[in-house]
This record gives structure tokens, sequence and C-alpha cells, in this order.
């Protein structure tokens, strides 16, 4: 190698060695400055110094970006789901001058000038509706898949009262029960699964405190698994059991909190977020829409009942390969079709406008696994 | 001289992956986008229908000519498969065979948002390697 730069280097002219060494040295500094473990941060206000009093709700909002999230709305205009997500997060953290708001941008890893990798996640702190952190991270870092949120989440947390209310919004493709390789576009072989899903939320809520509101903002997000994943540390979710458009959730009730949630009534918030939601999606989606709110304590009694059943297929389907196996409805499967299956939950449904199951007329709520016949 | 035009292929063949990752993953969806714009833009019903048709047929045909390149993994040729036979699904209701009743005039346009929709979800029952992308894209600009 030295000997080929060597002689590479011999035959050029000077000038022509002037600007290679020249190029060089640019290339370092880019790499120096790519690989610096400095994060390059905005700070307008340290935490706590920009006065009034601790927030009444911490949301933490998690936007994955690293994978196909192109969608067109229904005049053909192209939007990126993670983009649309994040001006729409970052207008909730700004009109909420009563709350602290972590949003974080999963990014796909890119390179400048094709070889020096940049950052791949950028993070923005808002307290009392001024931005008071962006910095961007590495997402590789640390063993567990959320560590270096984690870490940022410790640094810039608001110590909370008692009442604060804990708010936690995810959004991105189908988190995947199983397996979970490939869920990022830029790292293959790193796996996500509801279970490191559930492990971020824990070490949200290591106070053991649950977080009030959990609105999974994903397909297929209403299984048995999930929702009992997320049971010991949520006490609502809102999630979606069938397909979800990547238009998402409509997230505008959250913009006013302080309305949304004046007599602390998450169970009240949880019911009108996911109306909205569901009537703006029903506006211009010709697909299924379904938006289901689970009260977690009161599905428990569910989730028990069918979770050895739910494990034994997994267990099973695990091996096949994804064109054998395909989602459906659990009130289609005898097995799961138990008297206590509607209690705790609150279903909106709209069957897709086309195709084989324009005509089902109803969703359970609980979304299960099927072999193909 | 060669070694400034072997270092411009290599700089150009890395923009081009780079370009093709983006074009590939993109293109498809576009695709069935510009069918739906075009749909929306004519009032002839039978137009509309005919958009959709030749839309279908095209990226079927390319569907089935990449599936059988060498280049395409097991689990491309996998996932192509269910890929197709959706379309196949759609392109039954549009005409109503199989089972289907036919797509009403009235219904074209929302059925054409409805065929861009379905695979705008947040799910990742479609996936596709860049290449097998590639490909797709690469044969729908040959046979259109």
């Amino acid at each position: 190698m030295k000997s080929l730069l060597y002689r590479f280097f011999a035959s050029a002219t000077h000038a022509h060695s002037v600007s290679m060494v020249g190029l060089a040295c640019v290339a370092l500094a880019l790499f120096l400055f790519s690989c610096s473990s400095i994060p390059p941060a905005h700070r307008a206000t340290p935490p706590g110094d920009e006065g009034g009093l601790s927030p009444r709700y911490s949301i933490v909002c998690i936007i994955h970006g690293d994978g196909g999230y192109l969608y067109h709305d229904a005049h053909g205009d192209a939007h990126r789901a993670d983009e649309v997500t994040l001006a729409k997060a970052k207008t909730v953290a700004e009109r909420n001058t009563q709350a602290e708001m972590f949003i974080f941008h999963e990014r796909r890893r890119r390179h400048l000038l094709l070889f020096f990798p940049l950052r791949d996640g950028t993070f923005y702190y808002y307290r009392h509706g001024r931005l008071l952190a962006e910095e961007s991270y590495w997402r590789d870092q640390g063993q567990l898949r959320f560590d270096p949120e984690m870490e940022l989440y410790n640094r810039f947390r608001a110590e909370g009262s008692p009442e604060m209310v804990r708010l936690f919004l995810y959004f991105g493709h189908e988190i995947p029960e199983f397996g979970g390789a490939g869920y990022d576009a830029s790292y293959k072989n790193r796996t996500f699964t509801v279970g490191d899903l559930a492990d971020g939320l824990k070490r949200i809520t290591r106070d053991s405190t649950k977080v009030d509101l959990v609105v999974l903002s994903t397909c297929f997000s209403g299984t048995p698994r999930t929702i009992a994943a997320l049971a010991p540390y949520a006490r609502y979710v809102i999630a979606s059991p069938d397909n979800l458009h990547l238009s998402y959730f409509d997230l505008r009730p959250f913009e006013q909190l302080d309305i949304g949630l004046r007599e602390g009534d998450v169970s009240g918030f949880a019911n009108t977020f996911a109306h909205h939601a569901f009537d703006r999606l029903t506006e211009d989606i010709q697909t299924a829409v379904t938006v289901v709110v689970y009260d977690v304590d009161r599905v428990r009694e569910f989730l028990d009942s069918v979770d050895s059943i739910y494990d034994h297929a997994l267990t099973t389907l695990k091996g096949k390969t994804p064109g054998s196996i395909e989602r459906c409805d659990c009130a289609e499967d005898p097995a799961y079709a138990l008297p206590g299956m509607s209690e705790g939950i609150a279903v909106l449904y709209r069957p897709p406008r086309f195709g084989r199951l324009k005509h089902k007329e109803s969703h359970s709520g609980w979304e299960c696994w099927r072999l193909l016949k | 001289m060669v070694k400034r035009t072997a270092l411009r292929i290599v700089i150009m063949m890395c923009v081009l992956v780079y370009a093709g990752i983006a074009v590939g993953q993109d293109n498809v969806q576009k695709y069935f986008n510009d069918a739906a714009c075009k749909v929306k833009a004519t009032n002839d019903p039978s137009q509309k229908r005919e958009i959709l048709n030749n839309k279908f047929q095209d990226m079927s045909k390319a569907l089935g000519m990449v599936r059988s390149s060498p280049l395409v993994s097991k689990t491309d040729r996998a996932g192509i498969d269910r890929f197709k036979a959706a379309l196949q699904e759609k392109h039954d209701e549009l005409a109503g065979t199989n089972g289907y009743a036919r797509v009403s005039d009235d219904q074209l346009n929302a059925f054409s948002d409805y065929v861009v929709q379905d695979m705008e979800q947040a799910d990742k029952t479609i996936t596709m390697s860049v290449v097998t992308a590639l490909l797709i894209v690469i044969i729908i600009i040959l046979v259109t």
C-alpha cells in the first residue's frame, strides 16, 4: 500500500502534489470531525436556568426515519413520514408552555463525500415551549437499543412532581415481535423488537411510576404480545392493530395539553385523541383504518388468558417464511375469541374501501398471526 | 491521465450506487402515484381504466422479468411473489374477475388512491433489496 502511494505521488507533478496534499488534509479533517465524540450542540439556555415551575407534562417522542418512509397525499404530493412528523412534534413542543418534550429523530446514516459517516440521530429538548437543546448523536452506541436516547433523556429531564403527566410517542414501521433484524436500513444486523421498546419504557419509568399514555403510531401494534410487553410501564396505550398509513395518527390534540388534560383525565384525552386521529385518517385514506385505546389494567385478564396461546403461535411461526404467515383479526381464531376480549378497549374501525376485506364490519381490537392456507 | 480517469469513474460509481439506493426504493411507489395522478386528470372512465390496467400489466411484466434474474436472491423472490399477488388482486378488482365486483366508474379515482396507499402502510410486508428494486425500476422504464 505504501509503495503504491509512493508511486502515485511520485508520478504526479509538483502542482498536482500540492493539491493532493491539500485534499488529503481536508479529508483527514473531515474524518476527524465526523468521528469526534464531542456532539455538535446548540443550546439556548441551560436546563433549569430558564426559570418557571416544573413542567406539568413530560413527553418523549421517538421518530424512526431509517427506512422507507415515503408516502403521497391525495393530491399526489410526496412526503417523508418522519420529516412531517418531526415538524408536527416541534409544533407540539412549542405550543405546550407547561411541558418538557424530548424529540429523537432516528435518521438514515449518511456519509460526507461518500466516505465519512455522519451522526444519524438528532435530539431536540424543549421546555416551557422553548428549544433548550439540539444535538446530533450516534445511534449505534451502547449495548441496548435506546442507550444513546436514555443518556440524553437522563441528562436533560426535569425533576417532575408526582402529578406530572408522562406521555410517550413512537412513530415508525411495525415493531417486530420476534427477530427484528433489518428494521434499520442503515444497520442490517441490528435488531429491534417490542422487547426493546418495553425496555426503553422501563428505563423512563425507573421510579416505578407508569407512563400515563403510550401512542404507537405503527402498523400491527395492537397485538396481545405488544400490549402485554408494555403493560408493566403504561396506563393507556393507543395503537393500530391493523395496517396504518404513513400519514400516522394526527398529533393536533397534543398541541394544547392544558385544555386536553385539564382535569388530569388521561382516559378522556386518549379517547379524544383516538377519535381525532380516526376522523383525520378516514378523510383521505382508502385502506383500513383501526385505532384502539387500551386501558392496560382492564385488559390484563384477557392478556393473561391468551398469553400461552399467543406464545405457542409465535414459536410455531418463527421458523416459517414471511410468505406463509399473515396477520389476522384475533376474533377470527376461536382460541382468542374469549368473553373478556372486548373488556378495557375502545375500538374505532372502518374497513378498507376496496379489497377482500371491504365488507368486514368490525374489528376485535386485537391482531394475531395465522398460517396461510 | 489514466489515474485521473480511474478516480473519476470510482467517484461516479459511488454516486450512482448512492443515488440508486434512493431511486430504487422510492420509484416503485412513485410509479403508482403517477398512475393515480393521471387517473384523476381525466374524466373519461374508460381512459382511467386503461391507465390503471396498463400500469398493472407493465409492473407485473417487470416483476416477472426481475424474478427470473440470477441477481435476485431467494428472499427477494418471495417478496416479489407477494407483491405480484397483491398486484393481481387489484387487477382482478379493477376488472371484476376472480370473485371481485368490478370497481364502478365513479370509484376509479378512490381506487387509484387505494392502490398507492396500500403500498404506503407503516408495515414491512413488501421488502426488497436495493438491487431488486433498481432492476424493477430499470425494466419498468424499458417496457413502458
